[in-house]
């Protein structure tokens, strides 16, 4: 049987997080707006009005640029995409054409070991073909045989980036999904909702015969909003070529809708997607002139991105890539965790257990920003130094996290105030311990014909009395010392 | 006299002296257009009368109420002591390309006749602001796709008021033959290759074309954005000046409006011309045009225009200007080929979002699915001006074209510009000031003569379409009349930004000529 | 004339430019681009230098005659029922228009 492969490129369209829209002030986020309120006669394309660009638009996609390692153009034009859609009002697209902010690029993509095919982590170099500025359409919904038309995303702005057909499985797709929509969120530039169409993916693929390296004829899968959405939409479609291929038939450049809720592709009506756009320079527009000086601002506190930091946390924490993985899944996670380990002064992996199994659950559960938590890095930090120093014990200490993002105090000023501190009075345990012997003849009995794990048992009955503050370790000498 | 018979600066000086009220001034003008404009252009005129064919017809839509509001706070605020701005009471008409909020902006055409713009264009608004009052929208070609004013959908379409079997010129006849008939001392026009100019050189008026940029397009139907300008139509130079003081300047709406300062076109209005350099060129006394057998066919003006344009030579060089001869434009030819290319490359794009989903006509016919309900609009909505424009415009665009025409066309406009860089360079070998020139090749022609034939039609425009390929500013004059006591146009033009220059050589030849005979004929319809 | 538009291309341009001519029409405009692709041919003849640049704008913008872009900023339009108010068909404040076909893929 003939083995094929996947050819795949993805191109994703990116809101950019700007308080307005690229060539109007109209809101850019209108997600909770009702239909056609948030709308003015510039992206609503009447009559006579004029673009004019947002610089905030400019400077987040500069950053997204430096990211990619894309190189960004001192000059770039915007041109018109000219195309008739009820939800382009102007009947024309601004974006860039081939004078675009960026130029090139790449991102290095970490394949994890459970999406490859061998079972062997990998890294696949996604090259990026184009890097550029353009403005959203407005949103079409059916209703029976007719369309409802909304403006209101109409000019939000967008970076529109495109892959080369670098792809090779429904997988990595996805995997380059994720990692994007991680790095939008890491530098501030999107929100990369795929539910909300914040960052949305078109997928080209062709097949071929594993081994040659001819690119044959693409479909084009657009609509797709979801990574999961994303990757059964390739998928299906690698499926389908396949069997046309298999079957003897030509595949088409057709340009297909996946539909979510049967999980099918649809074809557009091939008339609809023939196209010559005639772009040429929109003369309502000066170029973007990206100066060395207005660059440099720009990028000035240009952040460690999430592949290197989880790299560097591997190499300066020691920790295993799982835990480097999951803990720069967030920039401000991650920020957080470098704060405590700063603070802490001891064992990284000590405070990557805790955030890892206590405090990332508060977060998720209670929807916590990291940042702003009262449960402060320092605080974390104080919290297991108490427990380092025998203060408190473990329970004790995890119990503290909660009544310290609830109150704000200082793990200390709790301690003390509440009496958490640790029983290490050799006398109150001995007490306690004596009084459990006595109440319990049958499991001493156990215990001295030779079930000395009934050890555990018999502290856990002191720690039950003592209201979990007694030093674990102490109660446990004295009781096999009194067993003997 | 009445009047509307006055100059903006006139009505002003008046309105100071306490002499008049703006609300006078404002019915002056209504009586005006009362007697001499006929009806309003509409959409189903039904039979053209003999009585239309003497009246101007510069009218789509009479803004009387609104012109009425504004002329009362006018007089309010004389009244009580306030500033009033520099065009207090001035009545002035409006190109319909202009949106206005709450009026009916058509463009001339069918496909936005219901269309009632809800914010207003920064030229308009500027006007008001300086206490212009707003009279109407006038007529004009359709989407201003014309030189004659004659492919309005709405009839009757403007006659000239000097002779009304003929046409106004165009795009912006409405408003040359609305200050033309007296009707009003300002318009606001708009000129994409001589859509103020010439039609300014038909009716007798002075019309301004500013350097590219120097006017706000925010609120402009744009034809052709990387061409287009408004800019006045008035009677006289100061009055032109006036009016551009006011328009001009950047604008948060438009990123095309230029930073650079406006200057102070009033000042030196009248410091003369001695020591200027103006320059004539032979490149502007011939025309150049296909011959319908595939060739081209070579051409001098008539007599009487090159004999105005070097009368006014020989008045300037009385008041001390250096005249300087043979100045090189060679690229003059190709102004209107590649025009034909670049603005419609530009008015298709421009004209796509007319498709019946936002605004303006949805065809009543039965569709079957979105792309019937286009078509069936754009047909019924376009007349065949713009759909002439729209199919060429995608032709040389198309990607297999595009670089054959569009491309090349932008390199020709390069070479237009290099030869007015050439002639105003302060370090070469004219140094000129300006550039002294006809506007037209004739003088207006008669209605239905031209009209069909878009290529001789677009080659009225082949002595001011080069000012806009380079965006260098330029101004028609009155210069004159023919044997036929029909308008002639001069032009001046200009460097970048140079319009206080033109607006000196102008008036110092509007002076120098004040006292000529032609000066003293009215319009026949005035007469 | 070397460069004719045929009534297959012509044809080809009606559709993309989404009009629908009668054939009247139809003639009048192929004719009349006709002509105006014969003086467009003049250019043609024009001695054009390799590095002749393209002009965008007959005036150039240089840093001192171009505005900046604007700030980021919300400004909120209190104009959008007039807006709507032009719109031909209009539904539950949105704007209606007729469908566009699709065809299922097996």
């Amino acid at each position: 049987m003939t083995e094929y492969e996947a050819v795949i490129g993805l191109e994703t369209h990116i809101q950019l997080n700007t308080k307005t829209k690229i060539f109007c002030s109209c809101k850019a986020d209108s997600w909770a707006d009702e239909p056609n309120t948030n709308i003015c006669p510039v992206c609503c394309g009447l009559p006579g009005v004029l673009p004019v660009l947002n610089k905030a638009v400019v400077e987040k996609a500069v950053v997204l640029a430096n990211a990619m390692h894309s190189e960004i153009q001192p000059l770039s034009y915007f041109d018109r995409k000219n195309y008739f859609y009820p939800d382009l009002p102007k009947g024309y697209q601004i974006s860039q054409f081939d004078q675009s902010l960026g130029k090139g690029g790449y991102l290095d993509l970490p394949i994890p070991a459970a999406n490859s095919f061998d079972k062997k982590a990998y890294i696949r170099r996604v090259s990026i073909w184009k890097l550029h500025i353009e403005e959203d359409a407005g949103k079409t919904k059916n209703a029976g045989n007719r369309r409802f038309i909304d403006f209101n995303r109409c000019g939000v702005p967008l970076v529109e980036m495109v892959t080369g057909p670098d792809l090779r499985t429904a997988d990595e797709a996805a995997q380059y999904l994720i990692r994007l929509r991680q790095l939008l969120r890491w530098l501030g530039i999107s929100e990369a909702d795929m539910e909300k169409a914040h960052l949305r993916c078109d997928a080209n693929v062709s097949i071929r015969v594993k081994g040659e390296t001819v690119l044959n004829p693409k479909t084009e899968i657009k609509n797709v909003n979801s990574i999961e959405a994303v990757r059964d939409a390739i998928a299906t479609e690698i499926d389908r070529q396949v069997r046309e291929v298999e079957a003897g038939h030509r595949i088409e450049a057709w340009t297909l809708e996946w539909d979510e809720d049967t999980g099918s592709l649809k074809k557009m009506r091939s008339k609809e997607t023939e196209a010559d756009y005639r772009y040429f320079r929109e003369p309502d527009l000066l170029p973007i002139r990206m100066t060395e000086e207005w660059k440099a601002k720009i990028l000035a506190g240009f952040p460690e991105l999430p592949l290197q930091r989880r790299a560097r946390f591997v190499e300066q924490y020691g920790l295993p890539e799982y835990d480097a993985d999951i803990l720069t899944g967030e920039r401000r996670l991650s920020d957080y965790y470098e704060e405590a380990v700063k603070d802490y002064g001891g064992d990284p992996k000590k405070v990557s257990n805790w955030l890892m199994n206590d405090v990332l659950r508060m977060i998720n559960e209670q929807g916590l920003n990291p940042s702003e938590m009262k449960l402060t890095p320092q605080a974390l930090a104080s919290l297991l130094k108490l427990v380092d120093g025998g203060t408190i014990n473990i329970s004790t200490g995890k119990s503290l996290l909660q009544k310290v993002q609830d109150t704000g105090r200082t793990p200390e000023a709790i301690v003390s105030e509440e009496g958490l501190g640790k029983v290490s009075d050799d006398s109150a345990i001995r007490t306690v311990c004596e009084e459990v012997l006595t109440e319990s003849p049958n499991e001493v009995a156990s215990y001295k014909a030779g079930k000395v794990t009934l050890i555990g048992w018999f502290v856990g009955q002191v720690m039950k009395k003592m209201r979990g503050k007694a030093d674990a370790a102490m109660a446990r000498s004295i009781l096999e010392e009194l067993l003997k | 006299m009445d009047l509307c018979d006055l100059s903006a600066l006139e009505l002003s000086r008046l309105l100071g002296e306490k002499k008049t009220s703006a609300v006078e001034i404002l019915e002056s003008s209504l009586r005006r257009i009362g007697e001499v404009d006929g009806r309003p252009g509409s959409l189903n005129a039904g039979e053209i009368t003999p009585n239309d064919r003497s009246r101007v017809h510069a009218m789509i839509t009479l803004t009387e109420d609104l012109a009425l509001e504004q002329a009362r706070e006018v007089d309010r605020k004389l009244a009580a002591g306030e500033k009033v701005g520099p065009l207090a009471g001035v009545p002035f008409t409006v190109k319909d390309i202009f949106c206005v909020k709450d009026t009916p902006s058509t463009a001339g055409s069918r496909i936005l006749a219901n269309f009632v713009a809800p914010y207003t264009a920064t030229p308009v608004e500027r006007m008001v602001a300086a206490g212009a009052l707003m009279i109407g929208k006038v007529n004009l070609d359709e989407f201003t796709y014309g030189s004659s004013t004659e492919s309005s959908a709405f009839q009757p379409s403007t006659r000239n008021p000097w002779d009304t079997s003929r046409v106004p010129g165009g795009s912006s006849g409405g408003s040359t033959a609305s200050v033309a008939a007296y009707e009003v001392p300002l318009s606001l026009g708009t000129d994409t290759a001589g859509s103020i100019r010439q039609p300014a050189a038909f009716c007798g008026v002075v019309g301004v074309k500013p350097t590219y940029g120097r006017v706000s397009r925010y609120g402009l139907i744009a034809f052709a954005s990387s061409l287009d300008c408004p800019g006045p139509v008035s009677r006289t130079v100061t009055d032109a000046a006036s009016m551009l003081q006011v328009i001009a300047g950047p604008d948060s709406h438009d990123a095309t409006a230029a930073t650079t300062p406006v200057s102070d076109y009033l000042s030196n209005l009248e410091m003369g011309v001695r020591g200027m350099r103006i320059g004539l060129s032979p490149d502007y006394f011939r025309i150049t045009f296909p011959d319908g057998q595939g060739g081209f066919k070579e051409q001098e003006l008539p007599a009487e225009i090159e004999k105005a344009v070097r009368h006014a030579a020989d008045v300037l060089a009385s008041m001390g200007a250096e005249i300087v001869e043979d100045v090189p434009m060679p690229n003059t030819r190709y102004g209107i080929p590649a025009y034909f290319v670049i603005s419609r490359v530009e008015a298709a794009s421009n004209l796509h979002r007319y498709d019946g989903v936002k605004y303006g006509l949805r065809t009543t016919q039965n569709y079957t699915d979105l792309k019937s309900m286009y078509k069936l609009t754009r047909n019924e909505g376009f007349g065949l001006q713009p759909k002439l424009r729209i199919l060429m415009g995608m032709y040389v665009s198309a990607a297999q074209y595009s670089e054959q025409y569009y491309k090349r066309a932008l390199r020709v406009r390069t070479l237009i510009r290099r030869d007015f860089e050439a002639a105003f360079d302060p370090a070469g070998n004219y140094r000129l000031d300006a550039l002294l020139t006809p506007t037209t090749p004739t003088t207006a022609f008669e209605m239905d003569a031209v009209y069909g034939d878009s290529v001789l039609m677009q080659y009225a425009d082949q002595l001011t379409v080069p000012a806009n390929h380079a965006g260098v500013p330029g101004i028609s004059l009155p210069g004159g009349l023919d044997s036929a006591q029909l308008p002639i146009g001069i032009q001046l033009l200009g460097a970048d930004y140079s319009e206080d220059k033109l607006f000196r050589v102008a008036r110092a030849y509007e002076m120098a000529t004040e006292s000529e005979d032609w000066r003293k004929v009215k319009p026949k319809v005035l007469r | 004339m070397s460069e004719q538009i045929s009534v297959e291309i012509f044809d080809h341009l009606v559709d993309l430019a989404a009009l629908e001519l009668n054939a009247k029409q139809a003639d009048y405009l192929r004719r009349q681009l006709n002509n105006q692709l014969a003086s467009v041919r003049e250019l043609e003849a024009v001695p054009l230098d390799e590095d002749i640049p393209i002009s965008l704008h007959g005036v150039p913008y240089e840093v001192e005659n171009s505005s900046a872009p604007r700030e980021d900023e919300w400004i909120p339009c209190l104009d959008s029922k007039a807006i709507l108010a032009q719109a031909p068909q209009v539904e539950d404040q949105y704007i209606v228009v007729p469908d566009i076909p699709h065809t299922t893929l097996k």
